[in-house]
């Protein structure tokens, strides 16, 4: 927080759940970019793997299950492979949903904030 | 775990052991309330604000610890559920695995109506598979339910860390201001 100089604006509660909860999307926001982010490299790989697996000939293949590799036939390993894109992409959506909402209210505070506090507030990133 | 909190005027309540930041109203009647001059209340924040951010790096160690053990949990229900597959359908799982790094063996695993859990401290227990599935949900659901309150610990302390920074802002402040107020008073003593 950026030290004033001197200026008399009286802080009140609410002012200070305000900054509280500008933190708080803060701290969220860079989560759920890290988030994303793993989500999009699940989703790419995903998407490699089963590009692989159109291109191989061979009818097993062998598909990692916790630890181990097990064998597993090409067509159940395409269908395991199409649902966890499936569940990859929605994560993906959910997480760029939550991130839209979260910067709208970000927005929304900084517009309070700013304006009650001027320059005697810095909610910039470093 | 209950969250205890003993309320007192605006946000000085206390969660699981971490002190709740006092809201000041006014810095004047702060200063007057502690009996603190300028200079003891700032240390007495900054003190503060150091022993906040020690438990934040815990509580961080933990989340993180948790946040790689349910992936863990989530792979064994996996391995378990395929192995229960597995048996209705008759044939043996045929699965590479690795011996050492970079050595992988094959291995034939036969039916089997039970499954052995890793529980920890060298101890490794047989469980049937739908003993072995429930076992791992439950250890599932305990660690979601810890990291969610963890995770509702970690946001209370950013909340005091942000209070409290505020504070030593305001209390600065209040000071460079009752200094100008001094000043412009001594000068115009000496211009009269």
């Amino acid at each position: 927080m950026q030290q004033g100089g001197g200026s008399e604006t009286e802080v009140t509660w609410e002012d200070q759940q305000n900054i509280n909860k500008f933190g708080r999307l803060n701290n969220r926001l860079h989560e759920l970019e890290d988030e994303i982010k793993v989500s999009k490299e699940t989703n790419e790989n995903l998407e490699d793997a089963s590009n692989e697996l159109i291109l191989t000939d061979e009818d097993v293949v062998r598909f990692q299950i916790g630890e181990v590799f097990a064998h597993v036939p090409k067509d159940e390993v395409e269908s395991r492979i199409e649902q966890m894109k499936e569940v990859t992409s929605k994560k993906l959506e959910g997480l760029e949903e939550e991130k839209d909402s979260v910067v709208a209210q970000m927005a929304e505070l900084k517009k309070i904030l700013y304006g009650k506090f001027k320059d005697s507030i810095n909610l910039e990133e470093d | 775990m209950a969250s205890s909190s003993s309320s007192t005027p605006h946000g000085a309540t206390e969660r699981r052991g971490i002190p709740g930041a006092q809201f000041v109203e006014d810095v004047q009647t702060y200063l007057n309330q502690s009996g603190l001059d300028v200079n003891s209340a700032l240390a007495f924040l900054q003190e503060r604000l150091q022993q906040y951010k020690l438990v934040e790096m815990k509580l961080l160690a933990q989340q993180r610890d948790l946040q790689a053990k349910i992936p863990d949990i989530e792979k064994c229900v996996d391995v378990v559920a395929t192995l229960q597959a597995k048996k209705d359908t008759g044939e043996a799982l045929i699965a590479d695995f690795e011996v050492s790094e970079g050595i992988y063996s094959r291995a034939r695993i036969e039916d089997s109506d039970s499954v052995c859990l890793w529980l920890g401290a060298n101890v490794m227990l047989e469980y049937s598979c739908e003993e072995a599935t429930a076992l791992l949900q439950k250890n599932l659901e305990n660690a979601k339910a810890s990291l969610e309150v963890l995770v509702a610990d970690l946001q209370f302390l950013r909340d005091q860390v942000t209070i409290t920074q505020v504070t030593i802002a305001r209390v600065y402040n209040w000071d460079v201001h009752q200094r100008r107020l001094r000043q412009v008073a001594t000068s115009s003593a000496d211009d009269s």
